[in-house]
């Protein structure tokens, strides 16, 4: 795949190994002089010193029918005109950006850029899902937030225990797409009977996990 | 903030943020400007009788103080072109504020801007202009 670092500092070196691992060409574009010497330096990759939210910086560094560009500035309204003009002007395929203000995820989403992350955002989200489940081991939100994968751990006196999963009888719909019965994995079906301790790997809506979170964990 | 329809918003007090503003408020408009120096309103005339808001305006909160939710009119001048460009999209895709206005210093940055409503103000390409129009001029009058 071809990949644009545009900015971005101490993180740009960890991305540049981890791309060059499986062998993705990588092309980075930075304002930082000393920097982009560093880099070039270091690793035989395309350096160019430059602004990226300017288009002819972005034409020179040639990022046309790129795969990926991840914007890194400091500035989030650098990062929303670099990843404008890649996905406009360039025709690059995916365009993420990494936002300051928590507040520019749903912001950038309305203004046509569906990859922002915050870290702060990331991080109190995760809380929110884990704080309020009990015996929850994992949530993790996939396809910008429209689905979500959960993992349970069912409870000794969860009232489904002995239960097949076609008489669940939840609410709401979901996907009970694979059980871990240490040290088995099983993929259910109707029939399938679930156990106490059984990890129950569920995918279904953000909105319908809590529904069915509460579903599951009821006691006998 | 009051709720008024016929509100203008003017985002960064450089020279024409504020002369603009002065001049709006001047002709009785409902102006507020906004800048994030609380030194840069010194810039504004005495006859200047808006409102004024301190604050960072890439925080949307700062922007509702000012009362974009209901105004209709923004001019965003700040000295970064990146800025001007967010504040104008999110002033029409996320507030629907009906006339907009931004100053870009890079003509190349139009691309974005094609296709939507927001009108861009290039002094580069107003300053090409004049110099051409005084050129012309002064070859007829020659």
């Amino acid at each position: 795949m071809k990949i644009i670092i545009a900015e971005g500092s101490a993180e740009v070196d960890y991305l540049i190994k981890m791309f060059r691992k499986n062998r993705h060409s990588i092309i980075v574009i930075n304002k930082d002089r000393a920097f982009c010497e560093h880099l070039s330096a270091e690793y035989n990759i395309d350096v160019f010193v430059g602004d990226p939210s300017k288009k002819f910086v972005l034409g020179d560094a040639d990022i046309f029918d790129a795969d990926i560009l991840i914007a890194l500035s400091p500035s989030d309204a650098d990062n929303l005109v670099i990843c404008q003009l890649a996905k406009r002007v360039f025709r690059v395929k995916r365009a993420i950006a990494i936002v300051t203000n928590p507040k520019n995820v749903g912001i950038f989403k309305r203004l046509g850029i569906n990859n922002a992350l915050s870290a702060s955002h990331l991080v109190a989200e995760t809380i929110e899902r884990l704080s309020i489940i009990e015996n929850l081991v994992r949530s993790l939100s996939i396809e910008e937030e429209r689905i979500v994968l959960t993992e349970l751990k069912v409870a000794e006196d969860a009232a489904i225990v002995g239960n097949m999963l076609k008489d669940l009888n939840a609410p709401v719909h979901f996907n009970l797409s694979c059980i871990f019965r240490n040290p088995e994995v099983i993929i259910p079906d109707g029939n399938t009977v679930i156990q106490a301790a059984d990890i129950l790997v569920i995918v279904s809506t953000p909105d319908h996990q809590t529904a069915i979170v509460d579903h599951l964990q009821r006691k006998r | 903030m009051m709720k008024n329809k016929e509100r203008t918003i003017v985002v960064g007090l450089s020279r024409l943020g504020s002369t603009i503003a002065a001049k709006l408020s001047e002709q009785g408009a409902d102006v507020v400007v906004i800048d994030k120096e609380s030194d840069s309103f010194r810039k504004l005339p005495e006859t200047y009788s808006g409102y004024e808001v301190v604050g960072d305006v890439m925080d949307t909160d700062v922007l509702e103080k000012a009362g974009i939710e209901t105004a209709k009119t923004i001019i965003v001048t700040t000295d970064e072109d990146n800025i001007n460009i967010m504040i104008g999209e999110i002033s029409a895709y996320i507030y629907g504020v009906e006339n907009i206005f931004v100053r870009l210093n890079d003509n190349d940055k139009s691309v974005l801007l094609e296709a939507t409503r927001i009108h861009a103000i290039y002094p580069f390409l107003l300053s090409l202009d004049e110099f051409e129009r005084i050129m012309k001029g002064e070859s007829a009058a020659s």
